[in-house]
């Protein structure tokens, strides 16, 4: 056996845990990218008036605390796991490493609404901006468009602004199979981010959802079809993409106003000039590790789609193997890393400190500045009960 | 254009350590550390590969290792991901291109 512990995945959740075990486990952590810290990097919001979270930081902050304590591989891509006896075998492109106990804290990943011209040069995912914009340091271009209106899509649209980089306007993506939301859905997020606002502007924003909501029954009529500018945001719930147009790259979106529910008005497109394009349609749990077990997957929208079957300890039907972060379902980081100290406690069998932990853990949930989901206390509900049936 | 932030208004300024690279056998700049597609950004360069089949351009999409677009050949390697590869001094990138057959499936289009 090389490691008592191996931890996939270097983001909030999989520190963590490194975090509490380091004095007393041989612990290899993975990560397939090149620097520590998973989705960390990039976030970057005031939380309160003049109170910053910076992932960056954060992130150092955690890795700083093993060094010369836990082994790392970065850059390292893990293809496959296996359990024999009481032994996990984790494949890389670096070798395999064997380990007792196997910390599945890969993450999530952002979902896309596909429409014409997606596939051009400066299309990418709202995540991409961030970490070029804030880890890299590189503007994803002069102006852009954003496609999909979700908390992630606004809190990174502030986040351009603090680097100048212009947002051109900010709607919805033409309606088709799989693009289903709707003008009313939007409404929803914005309002949904006026309860939990982790900012000015995110509490300006709600505040226009609800606002409107409560003047006018039928609110959505009388949102503004060219859409309101808040904090210098110009968000459009009657507005989608219709396509993405460029020979080479990028150069323009054409957009079309709708109705209220989201039907389209004909004649009133528009082009847009812009140089790039996010997309963003909310995001999902990485399970292709934990799939590769005889496991459990369990789909709840509210946890962000299929998440292992687990324990609020972090425990998996499969023993010695645990899960922590967005893979049990999309929430924030300080979540992600209660979590992970949660695993490392279970590890180390450590009962006083995962009462103590799980408090911490609601506690966190119900004061939470950035909430992907509504229904998420129901979401967690429903899967304790599947773990209780199990 | 694009640019790069060396100036922020909340993480204030930025000093990169600038190493030479070749993309395509021409000489660039990036900063040490960086990926190849934040330092192919900086450059101006959006299209990092051409589609197998149609030759389409393809740029970064996800730019964490989950979506494969930015896949080009690194010091020889090829289908290396470039989100997830730090620049570094002399490596030499490819854009790669169209396949002149591509079989899969076998229909009349390749597909
Ligand atoms: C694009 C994006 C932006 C986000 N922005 C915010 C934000 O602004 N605010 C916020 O609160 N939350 C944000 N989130 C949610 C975010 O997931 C959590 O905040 C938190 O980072 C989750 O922590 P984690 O440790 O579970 O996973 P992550 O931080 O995602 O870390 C998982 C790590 O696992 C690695 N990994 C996955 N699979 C493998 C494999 N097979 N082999 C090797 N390594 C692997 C990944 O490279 C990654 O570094 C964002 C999520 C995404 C996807």
């Amino acid at each position: 056996m090389d490691y008592d512990v191996i931890i996939i995945g270097a983001g909030p959740a999989g520190l963590s845990a490194a975090g509490v075990l380091k004095d007393d486990k041989r612990v290899l952590v993975i990560d397939e990218y090149y620097h520590h810290g998973g989705r960390l990097l990039g976030q970057l919001y005031e939380e309160s008036r003049g109170n910053w979270w910076n992932g960056m930081e954060i992130a150092d902050e955690l890795y700083g605390g093993l060094e010369g304590k836990v082994e790392f591989s970065l850059g390292t891509s893990v293809y496959n796991a296996e359990r024999e006896g009481s032994l996990f075998t984790i494949y890389t492109d670096k070798g395999n490493f064997t380990a007792r106990c196997l910390v599945a804290a890969t993450g999530s990943k952002e979902n896309s609404s596909p429409l014409p011209g997606w596939e051009l040069p400066g299309v990418m995912t709202v995540g991409a901006a961030q970490v070029l914009t804030n880890f890299h340091r590189v503007a994803p271009g002069e102006a852009g468009v954003i496609i999909g209106i979700n908390p992630l899509s606004m809190v990174i649209a502030m986040e351009l602004g603090y680097a100048d980089v212009e947002v051109k306007k900010i709607c919805l993506p033409a309606a088709n199979d799989i693009n289903t939301a709707t003008p009313k859905d939007a409404l929803e997020t914005l309002m949904g981010l006026s309860r939990s606002a982790p900012s000015k502007f995110l509490a300006f924003a709600g505040g226009v959802g609800r606002r409107l909501t409560l003047l006018h029954g039928p609110v959505l009529n009388f949102f503004p079809s060219g859409g309101v500018r808040t904090l210098g945001l110009p968000i459009s719930i009657k507005e989608r993409v219709v396509r993405i147009n460029g020979t080479d790259q990028v150069e323009s979106v054409t957009t079309i106003k709708t109705r209220a529910d989201g039907s389209v008005i004909e004649g009133t497109e528009q082009e847009i000039v812009c140089d790039f394009v996010c997309i963003s349609d909310g995001l999902s749990p990485v399970n292709e590790i934990t799939s590769l077990f005889n496991l459990k997957h369990v789909y709840l929208e509210s946890l962000g789609g299929y998440v292992p079957l687990h324990s609020e300890k972090m425990e998996t039907e499969i023993e010695g193997l645990y899960v922590a972060g967005n893979i049990t379902g999309i929430e924030n980081a300080k979540v992600a890393m209660l979590q992970g100290e949660m695993a490392a406690h279970r590890i180390l069998g450590d009962e006083a400190a995962s009462e103590d932990t799980l408090r911490k853990i609601n506690e966190e949930r119900k004061n939470a500045k950035v909430k992907f989901h509504e229904d998420l206390d129901a979401g967690r509900e429903k899967l304790q009960l599947y773990w209780l049936a199990k | 254009m694009t640019r790069r932030i060396l100036d922020h208004k909340i993480l204030g300024p930025r000093k990169n350590k600038i190493v030479p690279f070749k993309w395509n056998g021409e000489t660039y700049y990036g900063a040490e550390g960086e990926s190849i597609t934040a330092a192919l950004l900086a450059n101006d360069v959006r299209t990092l590969r051409h589609h197998e089949r149609d030759g389409a351009p393809r740029g970064l999409y996800c730019n964490i290792g989950h979506c494969s677009e930015c896949r080009v050949t690194v010091d020889g390697a090829q289908n290396v991901r470039a989100c997830l590869t730090p620049v570094r001094k002399d490596m030499e990138i490819r854009r790669q291109g169209a396949l002149p057959h591509l079989v899969k499936g076998g229909g009349d289009d390749g597909l």
